[in-house]
């Protein structure tokens, strides 16, 4: 064991940033890639079932996924597991070792029982990983960073995977994530289960900032809907995404402008945008109100499926599509997704993160995405053409950006003629 | 994609407006694109576009950047308001080719209905002069605004100026964020056609609080000089803001950034104060 004195210690604080960067935008790596495109590839392709049950696989897995992680949120809440950081390294480790198996041993999945076998151990890895990473926000990242931290995690995280692999295989795909996981797997063991005395420090932060923003000064409430609120917004943005998102990565006309695209330049416009979308969402986190963050996704989501909408319906076959149209899709991901790294540790306290992320992460990022994704599918598996499928998600962009304001509006109205002196 | 683009792609919008014919129009920004056929008005953006010996295109097409082939057949008219247009032999535009600015290269064979001429080509020395001219009416015109305002809104310019010192980094992002949206949603606005009015008044509006922005960098560096005349001091930062803009963009690769930057920051800066109403202040985090 080293020790590591007061006077060595302000180097500390970085390492528990740049830990919490590395595992999530990791972490959210292997979401994007390995599990999103990567169940879909493995159930369509290599076990040869058809998109429709291959969406009803995924269907399961959203709502396994969900399950778990709410319940092991709960459960850390209850038993004092969120602020108790040593135990989250462990659990988290073990998750890691789930995964890395389950990598490894992806391309031997050849039936649809070995699919749902390894999709299932996939949403348990996953449901219990969910709230154990997003509550280290707590313990690593003071709440005036936390918008530039997030920013951090979102932008690598898809600058990455807009740019590798640029051919989607699993099989050839598993042997690369397994040569990263399991160096991050020896440091993560030799961390979670040696003492080090930096590891006391960063254990000890949570003291100081693991009061989140909005739960300042008085603490949101799981049943409140200061929490629900923002979980219904959220579901909504992450469902509306990945309905549409998936859609037009396999569609022929978009696939020249998307990540699918076999051009390096226009990944790499992606990846850059993707940063810088970030960056800007993270300034906007950390200098605004909730609330104008709210309206910049809303509106962003809107202006790009109206976009897409009207490029479909007018545009003439054989143009390649504007680089405008993936510039505001990439925009408007960029902005929610740092702000769904945020904000579940901004609603929470310590003794709240558990449940909060767990059912924040659960619900609105992979009930809604896997559920879209999976209705993404069937809407392809039974011959709805791409430009109705948008016009359904357009319908819901739009909705959610003119419900937004209207219900700020009003709220502000009931405030106004609740207030003493309005007759 | 090129902002320079833009008024010209309003200026043909404008045109194409007046064009009872017209139902639809297409833009092409980027890529090479061949057209063997095409419903409607066409306008090439920063794209290649050719129609090749045989095909038929209705037009007019209109050239605002870019280069335009033509091997086969226009059937109404071709407008060149920039870019490269190149008719080759047995090419043929059966209305008129009206060139306006930018590179044009007609082949004696080909068949051109009617071919008029803008002459916008000054010599060099001229052109420089008038450029530096207007340029120059355009600063003192924002500089009397500046000193006007520093007369009767003398705080609300003091909110930009806090807003752009002791936020640079909001208001740029501000900036950044809401002339990218605009920008794209007058250009989408504008192609409706209907909607055209609404985009130019919105671009025009966008141009304005992008002065308001330089008045605000203006009257901070005005109060930073030794003037004891207030309205003066904001008309001297104005002026030379104009000069660091100037010379700022004539530096290699990163100018633009620079004067972009600016620029920008200014924008934000009258976003978030409402116009400099009140002073911005930042969410306040503890922890």
């Amino acid at each position: 064991m080293r020790s590591v004195r007061p006077a060595d210690t302000k180097w500390v604080p970085l390492v528990g940033v740049l830990a919490f960067v590395s595992l999530l935008s990791a972490g959210y790596y292997y979401n994007l890639t390995f599990v999103q495109l990567g169940l879909i590839d493995l159930g369509t392709r290599l076990v040869g079932m058809n998109p429709q049950s291959v969406s009803v696989v995924m269907a399961v897995f959203a709502v396994a996924a969900f399950g778990l992680a709410a319940v092991t949120g709960w459960m850390m809440d209850r038993r004092g597991w969120s602020s108790n950081l040593r135990v989250k390294l462990r659990i988290l480790f073990v998750v890691i070792v789930v995964q890395t198996v389950l990598t490894v041993i992806v391309g031997s999945v050849a039936t649809p029982g070995q699919y749902l076998a390894w999709v299932l151990a996939g949403a348990a890895a996953i449901g219990v990983g969910m709230p154990v990473t997003f509550s280290f926000m707590i313990d690593f990242v003071r709440v005036r960073h936390r918008g530039a931290v997030a920013a951090a995690v979102a932008g690598l995280a898809f600058f990455a995977a807009a740019l590798y692999p640029l051919e989607w295989r699993i099989e050839k795909f598993a042997p690369v994530m397994t040569a990263v996981m399991i160096p991050g797997l020896v440091v993560l063991g030799v961390v979670a289960f040696r003492r080090f005395d930096f590891v006391d420090v960063l254990a000890r932060q949570h003291e100081r900032f693991g009061v989140g923003r909005f739960s300042r000064p008085h603490p949101v409430g799981t049943a409140s809907f200061a929490f629900w609120g923002p979980l219904v917004l959220m579901f909504s943005v992450f469902f509306i995404d990945s309905l549409g998102f998936l859609r037009i990565i396999e569609s022929p006309a978009y696939i020249s402008t998307s990540w699918q695209s076999t051009e390096v330049g226009v990944r790499l416009f992606i990846a850059v945008t993707h940063i810088v979308g970030a960056a800007m969402a993270g300034v906007l986190y950390t200098v605004f109100d909730r609330r104008w963050i709210w309206a910049a996704v809303l509106a962003l989501f809107a202006f790009t499926h109206l976009l897409y909408t009207f490029h479909l319906g007018t545009a003439p076959a054989g143009i390649d599509p504007p680089l405008a149209l993936p510039l505001f899709y990439v925009l408007a991901v960029s902005f929610y997704t740092t702000l769904n790294f945020a904000l579940w540790a901004d609603l929470s306290t310590p003794a709240t993160i558990g449940l909060h992320a767990g059912l924040g992460v659960g619900i609105a990022g992979w009930l809604a995405s896997f559920l879209s994704t999976s209705l993404a599918l069937y809407s392809e598996g039974a011959g709805l053409t791409l430009l109705e499928h948008l016009r359904y998600v357009n319908a819901l962009a739009l909705l959610l950006a003119v419900a937004f304001p209207l219900y700020l509006y009003f709220r502000r109205m009931r405030r106004l003629a609740a207030s003493p002196g309005v007759s | 994609m090129n902002l320079t683009v833009i008024p010209l792609l309003i200026a043909a919008l404008l045109m194409m407006s007046g064009d009872r014919d017209v139902e639809t129009a297409q833009l092409m920004m980027t890529g090479n694109h061949v057209l063997e056929a095409h419903d409607g008005a066409l306008i090439v953006g920063e794209a290649a576009v050719t129609i090749p010996g045989g095909a038929q295109v209705p037009g007019p097409i209109y050239v605002i950047g870019g280069q335009l082939i033509v091997r086969g057949a226009v059937m109404g008219d071709v407008i060149q308001l920039a870019g490269t247009v190149t008719v080759e032999s047995g090419a043929r535009i059966g209305g008129e080719l009206q060139h306006v600015a930018g590179t044009l290269v007609v082949s004696d064979d080909a068949d051109i209905g009617r071919r008029t001429s803008l002459d916008l080509t000054r010599a060099p020395g001229d052109g420089t002069a008038v450029r530096y001219l207007s340029g120059a009416i355009l600063v003192l015109l924002i500089a009397g605004v500046g000193f006007l305002l520093t007369k009767k809104r003398n705080a609300a310019l003091d909110n930009l100026a806090a807003a752009v010192t002791g936020h640079p980094v909001a208001t740029l992002t501000v900036g950044v964020l809401l002339t990218l949206t605009f920008i794209s949603v007058f250009v989408f606005m504008a192609m409706t056609l209907v909607l055209l009015p609404v985009a130019i008044a919105g671009l025009l509006a966008g141009l304005v609080t992008l002065g308001y922005g330089v008045i605000g960098w203006g009257h901070l560096l005005g109060n930073r000089l030794p003037i004891r005349h207030q309205r003066l001091s904001t008309v001297v930062g104005v002026v030379l803001v104009a000069i660091g803009i100037q010379l700022a963009g004539s530096i290699p690769l990163v100018g633009d950034l620079i004067v972009a930057a600016v620029l920008l920051i200014g924008l934000g800066a009258v976003v978030v104060t409402y116009y400099g109403v009140t002073r911005f202040r930042p969410a306040v985090l503890a922890g």
